[in-house]
């Protein structure tokens, strides 16, 4: 959307049905980082602004859990690898809440921002990749929580939480690929945006969040990578509690968000066109 | 040098009853069974083809529904096209609904940085122009509220300043001039003035006519997703009022008895014409124009006063009679007569006007024919009437430019 000034004479902008090519859309979304920081930074702001605990809710929101679950199922003596179940719970709700919110928080993005859809062009992707961008700060301090807790029940510090961007890095294309598919669905069919927390809330217990992979049955344990939230917390909990990896699940899941990026793409290219008539 | 060229540019809307914004899984799987009767389809822009020089104002008018803003909305990229294709060179700007990309619960100089961002501009770039857009807003006191405390006019002043600042080579306007007070107003037009002067495209759409004469050259006039005119402005300004219209400029009645009038009088043709005698639809307000009657007196000796009505759309505008001719109160020849009224410039308001043409006779009083509307014209609006700078809607029938004399005293010493 933007170029340089000085070589703005040249620049010509081609309309045709079947919208840009796709490197000139690759183009316009490079140029268009300040629109993303600044929508980022705005829904950071919104989202804390007259809040009593502002960021602090990135901690409390997987502590509650850990407290519930922790004194629940504390009973049931769960096999987590040497992990204290409390320590377990907090760390997958740190990295699922991500995922989750950034799902949740995003299906409806399309629609409620159809006034500026409807009034002003600009890379339509951008809202919902801005919003998980803004909930990276959240998850961050999430993270961070988790090493605290971590050092406190006598875990680490370990060299392989040097590792941590990494699956931090997957989670961000995994959120953002999640973001923007569930947001053009909803777009196109408003219905999703009821079923939106019911299969999110699935996919968290389909996830490995509360429990170990052991408890998956064995049949499907050799595929459970297939969903790429658990070969991820498997990748984060590697580097949290330098746990044995389990390299093919990793792997599974590293494909699954690579599959998923190119269908969230596809899908958001093909319902884009006519995104202003459907919000 | 060409800015934007559209070609073939059509845009087919599915109407409400299969429109997929409302989509459900229960319309989903009514549709999967092959039910697509509901609804329908409608063409809101067809084959519409035009191209803009670097440097133009170009106009763009036509009724509601008529496919304007759909045109706008494709050259601005919020809607894509069905069929057809547009180029523009330079940088796009687009300023279609005040406050657009506006957040409410964030502040004015958040939503300044927001709003150019979406516009297209770096941070550094609208730090540079900042304090300008400010200043031209006239907002300074209210930055750092949130814009959902702000007036719309508050709203519209500054989005309008934001996009006006962020100088694209091409601006894609519509009817944002419609809102603010009129100071506003008369700072945004010069503004809009200036870009034309200084290179820049821009494209403004209105259904206010005099804007658009004001600002704009050339026009085009859409009906129905088509061009219907395309041109000079105040020719398009024309064909715009004519839309619907019939009887314009001329009208000629058929020989013999079903013409208006009687044994004595019988009106022939009316026609609204210019001073080299040619068949007008519409007259710009700085010239002279003449209204003919053409009527044929059947008795010899009658004595009979000719006259004419004018009516804008809310009240008589002008009475002509043959009152000053020598012609008038005298015994005529049978025979045909062509008698003009001369409409000297300046005097109408702008407007559709439509004639009543009648024949008297007085001693004693006989109604010959009173032919109300025989022919419908346009007055159009130009630069350097009494108008002057103002800008807002002037309520009356007629306007003169009268001369106007000044006397000065100096003010009393004290």
């Amino acid at each position: 959307m933007r170029t340089d000034d000085r070589a703005a004479s040249t620049h010509v902008t081609v309309i045709d049905p079947a919208g840009g090519s796709l490197w000139s859309v690759i183009a316009e979304y490079r140029n268009c980082g300040t629109l993303f920081w600044l929508l980022a930074l705005r829904d950071i702001r919104l989202r804390h602004r007259q809040t009593a605990f502002g960021v602090g809710w990135a901690v409390l929101q997987p502590l509650l859990p850990m407290i519930i679950f922790g004194a629940v199922f504390s009973r049931l003596h769960v096999d987590t690898g040497g992990i204290p179940y409390p320590l377990f719970v907090f760390s997958g709700f740190a990295l699922w809440l991500f995922i989750g919110n950034s799902v949740t928080s995003a299906s409806a993005v399309f629609v409620n921002n159809f006034e500026m859809i409807n009034k002003i062009y600009f890379p339509r992707a951008v809202l919902p990749l801005a919003q998980t961008a803004a909930l990276m700060l959240d998850g961050s301090v999430a993270v961070f929580a988790t090493l605290a807790l971590s050092w406190w029940y006598g875990f680490g510090p370990s060299w392989t939480w040097l590792l941590l961007p990494l699956p931090g890095f997957a989670a961000a294309v995994l959120a953002m690929s999640a973001s923007v598919a569930a947001a053009s669905l909803t777009a196109a069919l408003r219905d999703i945006k009821n079923a939106v927390p019911s299969l999110v809330q699935m996919w968290m217990y389909a996830s490995p969040v509360l429990y170990p992979i052991a408890w998956i049955p064995a049949p499907l344990r050799r595929i459970a990578g297939l969903n790429p939230v658990t070969g991820l917390l498997e990748a984060f909990r590697y580097c949290l509690f330098h746990t044995a990896p389990q390299w093919s699940l990793m792997a599974q899941s590293a494909a699954a968000i690579a599959v998923l990026l190119c269908a969230a793409a596809w899908v958001f290219r093909y319902l884009e066109s006519d995104l202003a008539e459907r919000v | 040098m060409t800015a934007i060229s559209l070609s073939q540019l059509s845009k087919e809307f599915e109407l409400a009853a299969r429109r997929p914004g409302y989509g459900t899984f229960k319309d989903l799987f009514r549709w999967r069974r092959g039910n697509p009767s509901a609804g329908g389809r409608f063409l809101a822009l067809n084959q519409v083809s035009f191209e803009v020089q670097r440097g133009e104002v170009f106009g763009v008018i036509g009724r509601n529904g008529a496919g304007k803003s759909t045109l706008l909305k494709i050259m601005s990229r919020i809607l894509r096209p069905t069929a057809g294709r547009v180029e523009m060179r330079g940088r796009v700007g687009s300023l279609l609904d005040v406050g657009a990309g506006f957040h409410p619960e964030l502040t004015g100089r958040e939503n300044i940085f927001l709003n150019a961002a979406i516009l297209g501009l770096a941070h550094s770039e609208v730090a540079a122009r900042f304090d300008e857009i400010v200043a031209f807003s006239g907002v300074e006191n209210h930055l750092d509220e949130p814009v959902k405390h702000y007036s719309s006019g508050m709203h519209m002043r500054l989005a309008f300043s934001v996009a006006a600042h962020i100088e694209p080579e091409i601006l894609l306007l519509d009817e944002v001039l419609a809102v603010g007070d009129a100071d506003f107003q008369k700072k945004s037009m010069d503004r809009i003035e200036r870009t034309g002067q200084r290179g820049q495209t821009v494209i403004l759409v209105s259904h206010n006519i005099q804007t658009v004469l004001r600002l704009c050259r050339r026009a085009l006039c859409l009906d129905q997703g088509r061009i219907v005119a395309i041109g000079e402005a105040a020719e398009v300004a024309a064909h715009y009022l004519d839309i619907g219209g019939t009887n314009q400029g001329a009208r000629v009645y058929p020989e013999g008895p079903y013409a208006p009038g009687d044994s004595v009088a019988r009106l022939r043709a009316v026609r609204v014409r210019n001073r080299a005698g040619d068949t007008v639809t519409s007259v710009q307000l700085d010239q002279e124009f003449g209204i003919e009657m053409h009527f044929e007196v059947l008795e010899e000796g009658a004595i009979l006063f000719p006259s004419l009505k004018l009516y804008n759309e809310d009240w008589p505008a002008l009475w002509a009679t043959d009152a000053a001719s020598e012609s008038h109160g005298r015994p005529r020849r049978v025979g045909r007569y062509t008698e003009i009224a001369w409409v000297p410039p300046h005097l109408l308001s702008p407007g559709v006007l439509r004639v009543t043409s009648a024949v008297h006779s007085f001693r004693p009083f006989r109604e010959h024919f009173v032919e109300p509307d025989t022919v419908v014209f346009h007055a159009v609006e130009t630069p350097g009437g009494a108008r002057g700078e103002y800008l807002g809607s002037i309520e009356s029938a007629t306007r003169p430019l009268l001369p106007w004399t000044v006397e000065y005293q100096k003010a009393p010493e004290s």
